[in-house]
């Protein structure tokens, strides 16, 4: 079966710093899948090249088995990638309402409208609590729950999260992790990005590790959890060596 | 005769003028971030625009403001897909010479059509009056205010609640954030663009019978324009109101108790740029601005 989403053999970066060498990487049609690494990784950079803002040097980026390279970050939407971004980024001056509201800007997911907001209301009480209070004054774990809403009012066929978990307390963390695990529930395509590894290998089913812009580690949960890759990747104990990193380690064919 | 309530009545009447003339250039900066040193030629373009149409055909300015704001518009979009798109990635220098540039073009065409003669456009309620106790008010002078209300209130309703209007806040606010939402920035950018010059027309229409139209009238109004935005935060409605009100009330109350206070007048636009920028450079409801 085809993959949702696929990154194969992605290089990019900003200027002359190439950030991502070489990713590959899946994402099928009801998975939650993780992308664990250490700061500076590529984690985020690979979320960028997902939802178009920033493009790909070299390698293809194939969506529902189309090659979306020449889609625009901001059509992209439109085909249901939607990603609540690294540090939330919701609209300090917007209400939560309209923050919402501008979720859903999109042409697809504007005639769903109104079904959606019932969706992020019921699957987020605090926020229909709040929804007129302006977003830049609500808490961390208030504004990461906004920016995961916001990004479902786009109608997303794969929600990408990146790194939910930043800045918050351990018990926000679990708070977040167990809607997101609920949202899973709805049967969505859920790609995520995160440094804590316990919050993300409770409710992923398989992930990916990234060091040094590469994919130095994949498998199931279990499987990651079992590997000392994950903790060297992390510790970051292959990086300033000055030879080149180790290609990818399959742990499991898939 | 006590001059306060003569004084505080223009002041008003004038800040309302004020709040029009700056809220284009600040729309344009906070949505864009670039700022439009030609839009003192968008105001001058729109008092021609008026004063021909006015004297050739005898169209009332207020008749013809909306089809001048239209123009306004048109002229604005295409100004930015033909220049301003090109340097949104430039460094500030390179902007600013830009649109001054085209600031100047735009004047001496102005001269080489129309000449550097002095005119103004003359409806009936230009120079008529009316007395409230012992404050005189100019016909004109509360026509020009009424339509600025109206304008930004426009505006304002537009950015809160349409759907567009949202969308070009969302930008204002986070461009990365709105790409994300499905905002095509640029097609926003355009759209602020073209609204910006659009509003910078208006001003031409109402002030085409109020002041002298010259080709260089753009460049002084353009000071003061950049003055109010500077006092209330380049990007914010509210702080441009505020600016304007400062701005009209320290120009009008220097023309009636200094003397020679009509000369002075002119110059505060100067002075309050000085010293806002050396006391508090974010504006007085502004924030601070990422470069």
């Amino acid at each position: 079966m085809t993959p949702l989403l696929e990154l194969s053999n992605v290089r990019a970066g900003y200027g002359h710093s190439l950030v991502l060498q070489d990713i590959s990487m899946s994402l099928h049609e009801g998975e939650i899948v993780c992308l664990l690494g250490a700061n500076g990784a590529g984690k985020t950079t690979t979320t960028r090249v997902i939802s178009g803002l920033l493009a790909a040097g070299s390698g293809e980026v194939r969506f529902a088995g189309n090659n979306i390279a020449a889609v625009p970050a901001h059509r992209r939407v439109d085909l249901g990638i939607c990603l609540a971004p690294e540090g939330r980024q919701v609209f300090p001056n917007f209400t939560v309402h309209q923050n919402l509201l501008i979720g859903s800007y999109s042409k697809t997911a504007r005639q769903r409208r109104a079904e959606k907001f019932e969706q992020v209301y019921g699957l987020f009480p605090r926020l229909a609590e709040r929804r007129a209070q302006k977003a830049g004054l609500m808490s961390g774990g208030e504004q990461q729950m906004l920016a995961i809403g916001r990004a479902l009012m786009g109608c997303p066929r794969v929600l990408i999260l990146d790194e939910p978990s930043l800045g918050l307390a351990p018990k926000i963390i679990i708070d977040v992790y167990e809607t997101v695990a609920a949202i899973a529930k709805l049967g969505l395509s859920i790609l995520f990005v995160e440094q804590n590894v316990q919050a993300a290998l409770m409710i992923a089913h398989r992930g990916y590790v990234i060091a040094n812009g590469r994919i130095a580690a994949s498998g199931t949960t279990a499987e990651l959890q079992s590997t000392s890759l994950v903790q060297e990747a992390f510790l970051g104990t292959k990086t300033g060596t000055g030879r080149a990193p180790p290609g990818p380690a399959r742990l499991s064919a898939h | 005769m006590d001059l306060i309530p003569q004084a505080f009545s223009d002041a008003v009447l004038l800040a309302g003028l004020y709040t029009l003339m700056a809220v284009g250039l600040s729309l344009g900066f906070g949505v864009v971030r670039i700022i439009n040193f030609a839009h003192g030629e968008m105001i001058m373009l729109g008092a021609y625009g008026a004063f021909w149409l006015f004297t050739l055909f005898g169209v009332d300015p207020l008749i013809s403001l909306p089809a001048l704001i239209v123009v306004g518009y048109v002229v604005g979009w295409l100004l930015f897909k033909g220049f301003i798109a090109k340097v949104l990635d430039a460094p500030h220098i390179n902007q600013i010479l830009l649109t001054f540039g085209l600031g100047l073009a735009i004047q001496h065409i102005a001269i080489i059509l129309w000449t550097g003669n002095a005119r103004s456009a003359t409806p009936v309620y230009a120079t008529s009056s009316f007395l409230i106790g012992d404050v005189l008010v100019v016909h004109g002078r509360l026509v020009a205010f009424a339509v600025a209300v109206v304008m930004v209130a426009a505006l304002i309703a537009w950015l809160r609640w349409s759907e567009t209007g949202l969308a070009t806040r969302a930008v204002a606010e986070n461009r990365a954030a709105a790409t994300l939402m499905g905002v095509d920035v640029r097609r926003i950018y355009a759209l602020s663009f073209g609204v910006s010059c659009a509003l910078g027309v208006a001003t031409g229409v109402v002030v085409s019978f109020i002041l002298t139209i010259t080709p260089f009238m753009g460049f002084p109004m353009l000071v003061k324009a950049i003055a109010i935005v500077i006092l209330g935060g380049l990007g914010s409605i509210p702080g441009t109101v505020i600016g304007a009100l400062v701005l009209a009330f320290a120009e009008t109350f220097a023309s009636y108790y200094l003397p020679e206070g009509s000369g002075w007048a002119e110059g505060i636009a100067f002075v309050l740029i000085i010293g806002i920028l050396i006391l508090r450079p974010r504006g007085i409801l502004g924030e601070a601005v990422e470069t």
